[in-house]
């Protein structure tokens, strides 16, 4: 019964892969935990950002959960690649960008509301930039862990 | 099973209102912002191909980030997150399914203040060969395949090499150790 239900269901699924037209653009920003940036469960959005959150963002990054790039005008890009690294779950280059500025120019695709970069080249890397735990600490608390309870 | 059934029936037969693909699903709410519990049916794909036709085979064996592309109405939804708790994304839970059409179940988040729309926490798959939907927490399983060397006690991200090789040379803040040094003397 439920071989026959998926069955009907793939003959009525939409079979057409569209490719979407993309457009180069220049762009600068953070490189940011786009899960814990969208869902709040680590707190307000601004939170999620810089210094505050890298442990974290670092955890999600390598974990497999989209990097972003939060744009000065406060626009987020997925992104899906960064130069000849096509491995946007997990990869190495993303991972070692958490929480970084950079200024990227890639290949922008539109779709059902959000934006996928395509970063060719980054063309500046300032490191990390907001040094927001100055006014969030470290989020979550436990990213940092108590060196005196490591001793 | 028969209620598994009888909603499969819903979905699959009766369109659903716009935007509301609740009806039916058994995904547990995170009280995150602007979720909404959602079952569809939608098939696999490699974001990257989807959107360029750059098309690797196997979807990149899970290197790449997937979507879901509904079957309602061909909307491209991104899963982001798997349904452990642990930091852990939804691709190496999706990977067995490349460009196979499933029922997963979830919480789409709809946050237009942030821009959030069309995302998704995948907590269950099912397949055609499936019995029943599987739990969408073999992330951090994968995860541990994958690394062997990193066997011990604690959380993955704790053990995880390369994140421990970043924090090492950057600290948790990133800023470099002596900035570590200094906030943990403030804070603890």
């Amino acid at each position: 019964m439920m071989r026959a239900l998926l069955a009907a269901a793939l003959v009525t699924a939409p079979l057409a892969a569209h490719a979407a037209d993309g457009a180069r653009i220049q762009v600068s920003g953070e490189i940011i935990d786009t899960w814990c940036y969208y869902s709040g469960v680590m707190g307000p959005p601004d939170s999620t950002l810089g210094s505050a959150h890298h442990t974290c963002a670092l955890w999600c990054s390598a974990g497999g959960i989209p990097v972003g790039l939060l744009a000065e005008d406060g626009t987020i890009y997925m992104i899906l690649k960064v130069g000849e690294d096509d491995q946007s779950a997990g990869g190495d280059t993303a991972l070692r960008m958490a929480a970084h500025t950079i200024e990227a120019d890639g290949m922008l695709y539109q779709r059902d509301g959000l934006n996928y970069l395509l970063v060719n080249e980054v063309t500046s890397d300032l490191d990390i930039t907001n040094a927001s735990h100055d006014e969030w600490g470290n989020n979550p608390a436990f990213s940092f862990p108590d060196p005196n309870k490591q001793k | 099973m028969k209620k598994l059934l009888s909603l499969l029936t819903c979905v699959v037969a009766a369109p659903l209102a716009a935007g509301d693909f609740s009806e039916g699903s058994k995904a547990k709410g995170w009280g995150l912002e602007g979720e909404q519990k959602a079952l569809f049916e939608a098939k696999v794909v490699d974001v990257m191909c989807e959107l360029t036709g750059d098309c690797p085979e196997n979807c990149a064996d899970g290197k790449r980030q997937f979507g879901l592309l509904r079957s309602a109405d061909d909307v491209l939804i991104f899963p982001m997150k798997n349904g452990q708790r642990s930091f852990y994304g939804a691709v190496d839970d999706l990977a067995p399914f490349c460009n196979q059409t499933v029922m997963v179940d979830g919480l789409l988040i709809d946050n237009p203040e942030l821009g959030a729309k069309n995302v998704f926490m995948v907590q269950f798959v099912l397949a055609a060969d499936m019995e029943k939907p599987a739990k969408a927490n073999k992330g951090t399983k994968v995860w541990a395949k994958r690394h062997p060397e990193a066997k011990g006690k604690g959380p993955w991200f704790r053990r995880d090499p390369r994140i421990n090789a970043i924090i090492a040379e950057e600290g948790y803040l990133g800023l470099g150790l002596e900035v570590d040094k200094e906030y943990a003397e403030e804070n603890f």
